[in-house]
């Protein structure tokens, strides 16, 4: 099920309120969980029982790991954390890269080597992978305590809000709420605001803006012009952004909704003013999760030059290839770490004297490419698109260009502002008496016009599929 | 944030959404069946049928049910967003809103820059395709003994070019026209229809069909090329309806955009009563008329000429000379009424609903003339032109 849906909001989320706040405290774990896997299984009912052998196997391999430390049995205990990621990652592999890998191995070898399953990819599952992982690690380290209580524990591997697209949350950050979370009035209005804007981001941002990205995605690159790659690519990467933390805004939300505490997953990325920042505010769960689980373990920073780049390759890799099955998104990985290498070692020193307008031009001019390298995935279709954009395609501008650029000009002006935080500002500055009125008309506006987008429904796509 | 206002927050938001919760289940418990303003059948609550679940290729092993693949929830929220409170409302918000924030599009359909004329986009075919379709129109010419002649309505982005929005990317240009008049074979004869219409009568505004104007141009350019008058006519039009509501503006909700009127010019019957109508609905003949006017009751008003798509229609006048064989679209029934003025049988074939063999049906009701007639974007996107060659 995804949140951007007349049934996901009008009946579902209804149900789930209602369920939740009239079952007593003691018994809202199980409730959440009964809900988050109805949640789960309702587009593919069947891979339910991935969700089933996710609890029971990572809720084994935690008792394990607890019971080979107490008893001193250090090996044992790493045994079973390496048993957990391997059920995982196996989990992950088989599901997302079987036949990707198969389809290469077939066409190097020349006759069917490996079999391609043609398996549906299940929603959200590098989401959750990643998540169950990080338990029995943190509880190895010493950073969780194990859940001994399987309904609490499968409460979190199933939890609906940032179950499929994130945020990716690491058990110890949500061990405590597990069991103990308040309920207030507070935090649920702020949630309900919250998820409002994530909904206004996705349905009405988003959408639009991505049909747009569509009309440029099915150009023949023979016919791209300049102007209409980068306005194509613009698109995308705003599509990508409303989308994605439009999506991490409704989980937060929804979550608070429910008493939990949800950490932040965008940080207007679109500000920064280098690679290497434009991580720290991009997807920040995904890349904190590779920074404690891949990158600290590899040695991280605090190794000789050449370990260190290695290490920064192993990640960005791993990031890339996350990403989706594709030779693309490897691609675009090893872009990041090419520029993140070339920054960390001579280029944001050199860059901190320089005015901070060539900072931002700099960085989202990667960004861009960046996301046209992310955003094609047929290769040879990216090489005429990367062409297009550097000038080498059918001219500079087109009458096609001139009609999407003024047809989409107000909703593109929109979304740029929309990604400062310019407006937040504003608002944080309004006088109380004004805001507290302006609020409730501005929520249900956002509602409102939501659901004339979501009930209209001709283009609403789920982008995480690949994840 | 006060506690008070907290209060206030949630039990708006909990308003919304139970409220529209309640309104939509009394709505699922009794479902429309079908949308005035869409012009199709809505989605209605699927059958569950849990089926066994098998596990010989792990996920994908599922029989003779809808639920383990997940059909019945698909089917679900099809149903769910049909049978939404107030559809029609939130489409027309939709595409206000759209308008509002400058947009010139809406779900397939441009905004006109009279904020009166709605166009569907036109994408014309492939050059290769475009080889393809006419080649069955040539293996018609080279299957029939009689004179065959190939016409394309051009689309009305083409006509009223000047109420696009600028730079507009998918209409008609006249490639398409110019493409198919040098593909025609020799024994194809061509008329053009470009030049014939004009004019703010020609199209419909909420709708891609020609009006009774449009048709009425048509015909006195498809008059002159089958080698006829193309004879003035002066009847009085007379209004058949006021509030027609075409297909274009059903796919864009356009809900600001004023209803059309349909004409009728040629008198039921002919001029003198004498133009008789036979059609042959499932292959019997039966006794129709010009203009079916009961269909002014319903949504698709156009169907009112020859009372909509069939596979045969014949409209016979005693007065007229020749028999005409029109391979159709629904085009050619606001254009019938006017060529049977001249000809004393019109033949209108649909391709669509007859698999007979066209050339022997020429020769057995001894045709005289043969006309192909389709809108350009009825041409770009049919299945059935091959059967020209039958």
């Amino acid at each position: 099920m995804v949140f951007s849906t007349p049934y996901f909001l009008f009946l579902y989320l209804c149900v789930v309120l209602l369920v939740y706040y009239i079952t007593p405290l003691k018994l809202r774990n199980l409730a959440l969980l009964i809900l988050n896997l109805i949640f789960y299984g309702w587009g593919e009912p069947v891979y339910i029982l991935i969700m089933f052998a996710s609890i029971g196997i990572d809720y084994t391999h935690g008792m394990l790991v607890t019971r080979c430390k107490n008893r001193g049995n250090l090996r044992g205990a790493k045994a079973a954390v390496a048993s957990s990621v391997i059920f995982n990652l196996a989990l992950m592999f088989f599901f997302k890269y079987w036949d990707f890998i198969a389809g290469n191995v077939n066409a190097l070898a020349g006759f069917e080597l490996m079999k391609v399953l043609g398996h549906p990819l299940p929603i959200g599952i590098s989401f959750y992978t990643f998540q169950t992982m990080s338990y029995t690690i943190d509880v190895y380290r010493g950073d969780a305590r194990t859940q001994k209580n399987i309904i609490t524990f499968g409460t979190f591997v199933t939890l609906f809000p940032q179950l499929i697209a994130g945020p990716i949350i690491k058990y110890k950050d949500l061990d405590e709420q597990l069991e103990h979370r308040e309920h207030t009035v507070d935090k649920f209005a702020s949630g309900v605001q919250r998820f409002t804007v994530g909904l206004a981001k996705k349905v009405l941002l988003a959408n639009a803006i991505g049909q747009l990205w569509d009309v440029y995605k099915a150009t023949p690159t023979g016919e791209l012009t300049t102007l209409g790659a980068w306005l194509g690519v613009l698109a995308f990467s705003l599509q990508l952004y409303f989308d994605f933390s439009g999506y991490s805004d409704m989980a937060i939300g929804l979550g608070r909704m429910l008493g939990f505490e949800f950490l932040e997953n965008f940080n207007y990325p679109y500000l920064s003013r280098s690679a290497t920042e434009f991580w720290r505010r991009w997807h920040i769960s995904l890349g904190s999760w590779f920074r404690e689980y891949l990158y600290f373990p590899l040695g991280g920073s605090r190794v000789k030059a050449p370990r260190m780049i290695f290490n920064l390759l192993v990640v960005w890799a791993a990031t890339g290839i996350w990403h989706g099955a594709s030779w693309n998104f490897l691609i675009w990985g090893l872009y990041y770490f090419v520029l993140l290498v070339v920054e960390k070692t001579f280029l944001l020193k050199r860059m901190e004297k320089l005015p901070a307008w060539v900072g931002h031009v700099y960085a989202l001019f990667l960004i861009m490419v960046g996301w046209a390298i992310f955003a094609v995935e047929d290769f040879g279709q990216l090489g005429g698109y990367l062409k297009a954009m550097f000038g080498f395609g059918a001219g500079f501008v087109d009458g096609d260009f001139l009609y999407y650029f003024v047809n989409y000009l107000p909703i593109l002006a929109i979304a740029c502002v929309a990604s400062t935080p310019l407006a937040k500002n504003l608002w944080k500055k309004l006088p109380e008496k004004v805001w507290k009125a302006a609020l409730p008309v501005v929520l249900v506006l956002g509602l409102v016009l939501a659901t004339a987008y979501l009930v209209d429904g001709t283009y609403n796509p789920f982008l995480y599929f690949r994840f | 944030m006060s506690k008070k206002y907290s209060i206030f927050i949630t039990v708006l938001f909990c308003v919304f959404i139970f409220g529209f919760c309640g309104w939509l289940i009394w709505d699922m418990a009794h479902p429309r069946d079908f949308s005035e303003q869409e012009n199709r059948w809505l989605a209605q609550m699927p059958e569950l049928k849990v089926g066994r679940l098998e596990f010989p290729g792990l996920m994908n092993g599922t029989n003779g049910g809808n639920f383990f693949s997940g059909e019945f929830m698909e089917d679900f929220e099809d149903f769910v967003t049909d049978q939404f409170p107030l559809r029609d409302q939130w489409i027309h918000l939709k595409a206000q809103s759209e308008r509002l924030l400058g947009k010139k599009e809406n779900n397939g359909v441009y905004f006109g820059r009279d904020g009166q004329t709605l166009f569907a986009f036109f994408d014309p075919p492939a050059a290769d395709d475009l080889q393809k379709r006419m080649g069955y129109v040539d293996s018609l010419a080279g299957n029939v003994d009689v004179p065959v002649y190939f016409s394309l309505v051009p689309d009305k982005s083409r006509v009223w070019a000047d109420r696009l929005p600028a730079n507009a990317p998918n209409v008609d240009d006249g490639s398409m026209n110019e493409a198919a008049k040098a593909l025609a074979g020799e024994n194809v004869n061509y008329i053009d229809l470009y030049g014939a219409l004009s004019g703010d009568d020609a199209f419909y505004r909420t709708d891609h069909h020609w009006t009774t104007m449009g048709a009425y141009q048509g015909f006195t350019a498809l008059s002159f090329g089958l080698g006829r008058s193309g004879a003035l006519i002066d009847y009085e039009p007379q209004l058949r309806s006021d509030t027609f509501y075409g297909t274009t503006w059903s796919s864009c909700g356009a809900g600001w955009v004023k209803p059309d009127s349909i004409y009728t010019v040629v008198p039921e019957g002919g001029l003198n009563g004498q133009v008789t109508v036979t059609r042959y609905p499932e292959g019997k003949p039966v006794d129709g008329s010009l203009y079916d006017l009961s269909r002014l009751e319903v949504k698709d008003k156009y169907s009112m000429f020859l009372g909509g798509n069939q596979p045969l229609c014949i409209l016979r006048n005693p007065e007229g000379t020749g028999r005409l064989l029109v391979v159709r679209d629904s085009y050619s029934d606001s254009l019938a009424p006017f060529l049977a003025l001249q000809f004393e049988e019109v033949h209108l074939w649909d391709l669509r609903y007859n698999n007979m063999s066209l050339k022997q049906y020429v020769e057995d009701n001894g045709i005289d003339q043969v006309l192909v007639l389709y809108s350009a974007s009825n041409f770009s996107s049919d299945n059935n032109l091959f059967k020209l060659g039958l």
